[in-house]
C-alpha cells in the first residue's frame, strides 16, 4: 500500500470518520445516560418527598379524627377533667392496641399549663409526670389550637398532633397528643415505589445515652458510631453501605439533593436525599432515597452495543462502496492512461486512450488522447527515427 | 559508439533475455529519463546527466547495473 496514494488517503479519512463517529456515539450515549440517571434520581427525590408529605398529611388527618372522637367521649372527658389517671387508663387502654395497629404509636395526655407534665402515656403507662418542654408544647399553650408537625424526641422522630382537651364547659383541662414514628413511613413508601429509603437523624438533636437505651428496648443494634454526623433511625434495606453521606444534614436544600450514581454487585443505583424538618422548621433529619436503575442501565448498554455494531457495519460497508466506486470511476481509468502513456513512450504509437465518459476523468482522457496524437505526429516527422522503431514491432 | 547507445543495447538485451514486454519497459525507462530510447543512436552525443539518469532507470526498473 502506497501511503501517498489517493486510495490510502480516502481510506484513512473514512477510518477517521469511523473513529470520530463511534466516539461521538459513545460520548452521546454516555451523556444521555448521565442525564437520564440524574433525571431518574431527581424524579425519585421529588417523588419521595411528595409521597412523604402525602403520608404525613394523611396520618395527621387520621390522628386528628381520632382525637375528635376521643374528645367527644364524655367518660374520657370527665375522667381526664377529674385527673383520675386510673380510670382514664381503664377507659383508653383497650383503644390503644387498635390505634397502634393503625400506626399510632404514641398517645399521651398532658396536664394544662403552667406545669404541663405528662399525665398519662398510653404507650408506656408506668412513666408519667415528666415535663417535655418541646416546641409543640409551647405552641399549643400559646395558641390553644391544634398543633401538628414532626418532633424529634430523645430516641426517635415522629409526626405528632397536640390539641387542647376541653371539659363539658369548654374549659381547657389539658392536652392530648398522638404520634406516629416516621420510620414506619419509609416501609409504606418502599411498598409503593419499589425504592429503598433510610431515615437519618442529625446527631445534634439526639441524646446519645437515650439512643443506646432505646436500642436495647427496641432490640436493635446501636448504630450510633456508624456515621459521624447522623444516625440511621430506620431503613428499608439491610445494606448499610448504600446510605453513605458525608455532608451536613442541616444545610440540605429544601428540594433535596441528587447524590452520585454507584454500582453494587451487578446492580446500578442512584441516590438522593431530602431534608425532614421538625415542627419548628429546623432540619433535624433527612430521608435517603436509593433507586435501582439496573434495568435502565442494561437497556442503555444494549442500545449502545447495537448502535456501535450498526455504526461499524454501516461505515465499513460505506467504505467498501466508496472505494469500489473510486476504483471504477477514477483509479482504473487513470491506470489505463498511465499504461497507454508508457507504451506510447516505449514506441507503441498505435495505443489509444479510449474516452469512456464525459465526466472529469473522461475530459482528462480526451485531452490526453489529443496530446498522444500530437506526440505521435511529432515523432512521425522524425522519420529517420520512426522507421527502424516501427519495424521492431 | 556513444556510451548512451551502448547502454541502450544492454537494456534491450536484458529485456529480450528476461522475456519482458519491450514496449512497456522501454516506455517506463523513457518516462524516467525524459528521453525516448528510440532516439538514442550510435552517434548520439553523451551528456553526463543523461548517462546518470539512464543508469538509475535501468537499475530501478530492470535491476540492471550499467
Amino acid at each position: 500500500m502506497k501511503w501517498n496514494s489517493i486510495r490510502t488517503k480516502v481510506l484513512a479519512a473514512l477510518l477517521g470518520c469511523l473513529i470520530l463517529g463511534l466516539s461521538g456515539i459513545l460520548a452521546l450515549m454516555h451523556y444521555s445516560f448521565e442525564r437520564n440517571s440524574f433525571a431518574l434520581a431527581s424524579d425519585s427525590v421529588a417523588g419521595a418527598q411528595k409521597l412523604f408529605t402525602i403520608l404525613e398529611t394523611r396520618e395527621i388527618s387520621k390522628m386528628t379524627a381520632a382525637s375528635e372522637v376521643l374528645i367527644a367521649n364524655p367518660q374520657i372527658r370527665d375522667a381526664f377533667a377529674a385527673k383520675d389517671r386510673t380510670h382514664l387508663l381503664e377507659l383508653t387502654a383497650p383503644l390503644y392496641p387498635k390505634l397502634k395497629a393503625e400506626g399510632i404509636t404514641n398517645w399521651m395526655f398532658h396536664t394544662s399549663e403552667p406545669e404541663m407534665v405528662v399525665f398519662l402515656r398510653l404507650h408506656n403507662s408506668p412513666k408519667f409526670g415528666d415535663v417535655l418542654n418541646r416546641h409543640i408544647d409551647k405552641e399549643v399553650v400559646r395558641t390553644h389550637a391544634i398543633v401538628t408537625g414532626n418532633e424529634l424526641a430523645k430516641a426517635g422522630f415522629a409526626v405528632r398532633i397536640l390539641r387542647p382537651f376541653n371539659d363539658s364547659h369548654g374549659n381547657v383541662t389539658g392536652y392530648v397528643e398522638f404520634g406516629e414514628e416516621l420510620g414506619q413511613f419509609i416501609h409504606t413508601m418502599r411498598d409503593q415505589t419499589g425504592n429503598e429509603y433510610g431515615l437519618l437523624l442529625n446527631k445534634k438533636y439526639v441524646d446519645r445515652q437515650f439512643w443506646a437505651d432505646s436500642s436495647k428496648v427496641w432490640k436493635r443494634r446501636d448504630n450510633w458510631d456508624d456515621n459521624p454526623n447522623f444516625v440511621v433511625a430506620d431503613q428499608t434495606t439491610d445494606s448499610a453501605n448504600i446510605f453513605r453521606f458525608a455532608g451536613d444534614l442541616s444545610i440540605l436544600p429544601n428540594q433535596g439533593n441528587v447524590l452520585e450514581r454507584f454500582q453494587s454487585g451487578d446492580s446500578v443505583f442512584v441516590r438522593g436525599i431530602f431534608p425532614v424538618h421538625n415542627a419548628e422548621g429546623k432540619t433535624v433529619g433527612a430521608m435517603f432515597v436509593v433507586r435501582d436503575i439496573s434495568s435502565f442501565y442494561l437497556s442503555m448498554r444494549r442500545t449502545q452495543r447495537t448502535l456501535v455494531i450498526l455504526s461499524v457495519a454501516s461505515l465499513v460497508l460505506g467504505t467498501i462502496l466508496i472505494l469500489m466506486l473510486l476504483n471504477r470511476l477514477v483509479f482504473r481509468r487513470l491506470e489505463r492512461i498511465i499504461v497507454v502513456a508508457t507504451r506510447v513512450v516505449g514506441g507503441d504509437y498505435r495505443s489509444e486512450i479510449p474516452v469512456s465518459s464525459t465526466d472529469e476523468v473522461g475530459q482528462f482522457e480526451c485531452l490526453f488522447e489529443q496530446f498522444r496524437q500530437v506526440f505521435v505526429d511529432v515523432v512521425s516527422q522524425a522519420s529517420s527515427v520512426q522507421e527502424p522503431e516501427m519495424q521492431e514491432k | 559508439m556513444s556510451q548512451l547507445h551502448d547502454m541502450k543495447l544492454r537494456i534491450e538485451a536484458k529485456i529480450q533475455a528476461d522475456g519482458l514486454d519491450a514496449v512497456a519497459v522501454k516506455g517506463k525507462i523513457g518516462l524516467r529519463t525524459g528521453k525516448l530510447l528510440a532516439f538514442i543512436k550510435p552517434d548520439t552525443p553523451d551528456t553526463p546527466e543523461q548517462v546518470v539518469k539512464l543508469k538509475a532507470a535501468a537499475k530501478e526498473i530492470l535491476n540492471l547495473s550499467l
